[in-house]
């Protein structure tokens, strides 16, 4: 009784705004899987010079390095107590 | 030889200035003004004892043999460091607020504290971490010999040399790594020195790079002109190679011992993982950025037989470049000496915690916790840890010989040391992993590990037999160490890792289904799985027989006098209690044994303190009173809020209650000076014609007139005494019901004759269709009813031509009986008050009545289970009697 629930149905938009932060933290490797397994299809029949493959596969990681940063970024600011909460 | 010189002078002037570093980063942490020294930027800097002199040398050789392939091994870590908010998050949480010492600790910690666990962790960690430090000495050692040519060889041969090296590490290690007990006190000057480090390799190796890019290469443009044209042109990477090697790499960033050291023991602060996530990945770029150039070149320039492994220093060396192989030449020197040591003090750790330790304390009894200095023991195993652990890996590397390409010592390593990974991973996300679980996962993995890659590894005829490798143990094919189940999948690592963890997996996740976890093993798997909603402590001491004494006598041994002292002493300030010696609570127990485990893990802090308070392991009922304290808490609270509600609700219905009896007590009095008043004014006319009477000297006429006049005022008394005498009954209850059936009509015709409507100008209307109701009430008193609203009618109707309407209506759930007059009606201000007591509308008492008749009709109606009111606006005096329809039998009308 006058408790706070845990998980209250509704945000306001700054925390919903956090959550969902955390959540593209959550994808992110799942991305970061997907992208380095693509060279798997390149697989026999197609001739892919290493020269190629390397300015992709670097490409890439550029740009996982990037988002990573972003949502760090975001994440590191808000106070850690709230890095506990549930999606 | 000049220019050996010139390296030794330069290695060991490097050498030194890692001393001098380490030395007064350990010194400014000690007086606390160590912030820039927990930045996140040196975090991520320390991380990078991933890339070891493997990376620096290896990966080159690596692209050179197989291309592209080896980015597999950056590309791993890139995935885990990019997924922190999964897992690293945790297992930082987990390792601050559990004070885990390394992965064994963590693993033996989260299975209820289980030393056995810890001992097949550390065993996994030793025969996984052994050959890549020999891997590490080797490839100085070789590094050296390709800077000195045969020199080397004449000034003692390499051996000595790896020796001397090995040598060094351990006094290095030895000097920076046990200075401190605690292992949570952090090693600040390591871990800057390793930072240092990691700069270095770092700059090192790009500046080789833009070096043979732009130096040799001609440019970016030219240089992947050279790409296309070399032996390694085409993407030529299986694809089982691609993901088994991603997989492998990513876990063992996870579970390598002294990549768990940097991630999660030296860990100041969760945040710097946000830092890493992606400045680490960004490190492992740079890192590899420049691999494939190098090995193109490289391949290209040198002559033919030139190990690829040394292109980072040769191809410098083979173009005059001797400042830049120089400092590649430090840049694996970094990479090879950082790793040692780190892994030495990871390794050294669990050893002595998990091995050492419980054999000296078993060894001494009991008592030896009081009496032995404890803190010594533990610094002096563990340096005599990291000195075996140098051994170790100096006796592999010169009983090998190496030889070996570098980078498969590696892989062979990262695949050992990943069999714990399912117990790791399985610890902290499911709760019903078990001990026996994590205990079976681990053998059946390793020993799949050992038996297909490890021993095979060594080629024919040192551990297995050429015809064992070919046909199997005693010729049974489907055994074949690198063909298991008859499926020869062509690459034996990928063979390898599959059956290795798949059958781990299947062994955990079955053994832990099959078993069933102690109670503390319950209680850490909660406390570890959600370790973002529990903030409470581990462990679980009931008030024992634990003396305070003993305990502080042993926190002493282990914490150190001053630690321990100051410990007890706010414990026993918290309880309020002045002195050393505070109650042996089981909060402050837990406490203790979470500092305690900081200096020998979890498992032997427990095991010690268990052993002062007589039993080893807890109680269900222990585990309960520290699982149920928020509970009961919460409980507590709730109790208390339904207290006070309670009493709040008691105190208004108490207040209410005391209202009714104000009211009530007015109500007497009124009631009282009303019956007073109402048998006073017969009275009065009865006493003064009783006294005529008596006087005599009456005629006839007069004396039947006055004897009259008294008749009639006591029937009046007699009457109003009767319905006094009613409605007490009715209202206290007593009354009995006389239920009968009959015609409502029957009952109106009655009501009217008895009120007298014949005689009197009273014009009754009805509607005797509706009325045809039979019912089953009591038939006599409702009739009473009636004839009290007919009677008031008859008197306080003031129209010229008075009428009174009966109407009967159905509303459904009741029955309306209304009788309406077309008098003047009631004033709105006395329609409240008409069915109290002696209450009348105006002033006349002509009518005769004292006022009771509606409040008789009230009590009665209600008895009957329905309500009268009063009807206003129907343009007279109006009321209607309600009756739940229960009461109707028949409908013989409409």
């Amino acid at each position: 009784m006058g408790r706070k629930p845990e998980n209250p149905l509704f945000l306001e938009r700054q925390r919903y705004r956090m959550r969902r932060i955390m959540d593209a933290a959550r994808f992110a490797p799942v991305l970061a899987a997907f992208l380095f397994l693509i060279p798997l299809m390149w697989g026999a029949g197609q001739e892919v010079p290493t020269a190629s493959a390397l300015i992709y596969i670097f490409g890439a990681w550029a740009g996982l390095i990037a988002v990573t940063a972003f949502l760090s970024h975001k994440l590191r600011k808000m106070p850690r107590d709230n890095w506990q909460e549930r999606p | 030889m000049g220019i050996l010189n010139v390296l030794v002078t330069v290695s060991l002037a490097y050498v030194l200035f890692l001393f001098t570093v380490a030395f007064f980063a350990d010194r400014s942490a000690a007086r606390g003004r160590a912030k820039w020294l927990q930045s996140p930027l040196i975090y991520t800097l320390s991380l990078s004892i991933y890339c070891t002199a493997w990376t620096f040398y290896g990966a080159v050789g690596y692209a050179a043999r197989s291309g592209v392939e080896f980015l597999t091994i950056y590309l791993g870590p890139s995935i885990v460091m990019i997924g922190w908010w999964w897992t690293l998050r945790k297992l930082v949480r987990i390792g601050r607020s559990q004070r885990v010492t390394s992965i064994a600790d963590l693993i033996s910690s989260r299975f209820g504290k289980s030393n056995s666990l810890a001992v097949v962790v550390t065993v996994i960690a030793v025969v996984g971490t052994t050959p890549y430090i020999a891997l590490q000495l080797q490839s100085v050692t070789l590094a050296l010999e390709a800077f000195a040519g045969d020199v080397a060889k004449t000034s003692g041969g390499p051996s000595a040399t790896t020796l001397w090296l090995a040598a060094g590490l351990a006094l290095f290690t030895v000097l920076f790594g046990t200075r401190n007990l605690d292992a949570n006190e952090r090693h600040d000057g390591v871990v800057m020195a390793i930072a240092v480090e990691a700069v270095v390799k770092l700059v090192a190796l790009v500046a080789v790079g833009l070096f043979v890019i732009w130096g040799i290469g001609g440019g970016v443009g030219p240089t992947l002109e050279r790409i296309s044209q070399s032996d390694i042109a085409r993407w030529d990477v299986s694809g089982g190679r691609w993901m088994g090697l991603m997989f492998l790499s990513a876990s063992a960033v996870l579970t390598l011992p002294r990549m768990f050291q940097v991630l999660v023991v030296e860990n100041e602060d969760e945040r710097h993982l946000a830092t890493a996530s992606w400045a680490f990945p960004a490190y492992l770029m740079l890192m590899s950025l420049f691999v494939v150039p190098i090995a193109v070149i490289g391949l290209e320039h040198m002559p033919e037989g030139a190990n690829p492994d040394l292109f980072v220093l040769t191809l410098p060396l083979s173009e005059g470049q001797n400042t830049l192989a120089m400092l590649s030449f430090l840049g694996g020197f970094s990479s090879a000496t950082s790793m040692v040591i780190v892994a030495a003090i990871a390794l050294s750790t669990m050893v002595s915690n998990h091995i050492v330790m419980p054999i000296w304390l078993s060894a001494q009894g009991s008592t030896a916790i009081v009496a032995g200095d404890v803190r010594h023991v533990v610094l002096l195993s563990r340096r005599l840890s990291i000195m075996g652990v140098l051994t170790l890996g100096y006796l592999y590397h010169h009983t090998t010989g190496g030889g070996e390409a570098l980078a498969s010592i590696g892989l062979i390593s990262f695949a050992g040391v990943a069999q714990t990974l399912p117990a790791l991973l399985g610890g902290i996300f499911w709760r019903g992993a078990t001990r026996i679980g994590a205990l079976c996962g681990m053998v059946v993995g390793f020993v799949a590990w050992a038996y297909t890659l490890f021993m095979p590894s060594f080629g024919p005829e040192v551990f297995l037999s050429d015809e064992f490798l070919r046909n199997g143990p005693m010729g049974i094919g489907w055994l074949r160490p690198q063909a298991l189940f008859g499926i020869s999948q062509g690459d034996p690592l990928v063979h390898s890792i599959i059956w290795s963890m798949s059958l781990n997996a299947l062994a955990f996740f079955v053994g832990s289904l099959v078993s069933f976890p102690t109670p503390l093993e319950r209680l850490q798997g909660a406390q570890f799985v959600n370790v973002f909603d529990h903030s409470t402590r581990p462990g679980s001491w009931s008030r024992g027989m634990a003396e305070a004494e003993d305990l502080l006598v042993m926190a002493q041994r282990i914490l150190g006098p001053s630690e321990a002292q100051s410990l007890f002493r706010s414990e026993a300030a918290s309880q309020g209690i002045t002195g050393y010696l505070p109650e042996t609570t089981p909060e402050f127990l837990q406490r203790l044994e979470r500092e305690m485990a900081g200096s020998v893990g979890a498992a032997t802090a427990h095991a010690m303190i268990g052993q002062i308070l007589g039993r080893a392991s807890v109680t269900v009922e222990d585990l309960m009173a520290v699982a149920d304290e928020t509970a009961q808490i919460m409980e507590y609270s709730n109790q208390l809020e339904a207290k006070s509600a309670e009493l709040t609700r008691t105190a208004r219905q108490l207040r209410a209650a005391n209202e009714k009896l104000t009211q009530m007590s007015v109500q007497k009095d009124a009631f009282l000076s009303q019956i007073s008043h109402e048998l006073r004014t017969p009275m009065t006319s009865i006493r003064a014609f009783s006294e005529i009477l008596r006087d005599g000297g009456l005629d006839e006429a007069a004396l039947a007139k006055y004897a009259g006049i008294i008749h009639d005022e006591a029937i009046r008394l007699t009457r109003l005494l009767d319905d006094l005498l009613d409605l007490s009954v009715l209202e206290n209850g007593q009354v009995s019901l006389n239920e009968r059936i009959g015609r409502l009509g029957d009952v109106l015709d009655q009501a009217e004759a008895a009120a007298g409507i014949e005689n009197s100008r009273l014009r009754v209307v009805r509607s005797r269709v509706r009325e045809d109701l039979v019912l089953y009430t009591d038939l006599d008193r409702l009739a009473q009813v009636f004839i009290n609203l007919i009677s008031n009618a008859l008197k306080y109707c003031d129209a010229k031509r008075p009428r009174l309407e009966i109407a009967v209506r159905d509303l459904g759930d009741n029955l309306a009986i209304d009788f309406v007059d077309n008098g003047g009606g009631i004033p709105t201000a006395s329609q409240d008050v008409i069915f109290e007591k002696f209450s009348r509308v105006g002033s006349d008492q002509a009518a005769g009545g004292a006022g009771l008749g509606l409040a008789i009709c009230r009590e009665i109606v209600h008895r009957l289970g329905g309500t009268v009111s009063y009807l206003p606006g129907q343009g007279g005096a109006a009321f209607r009697v309600l009756l739940p329809m229960t009461v109707v039998r028949q409908n013989r009308g409409s």
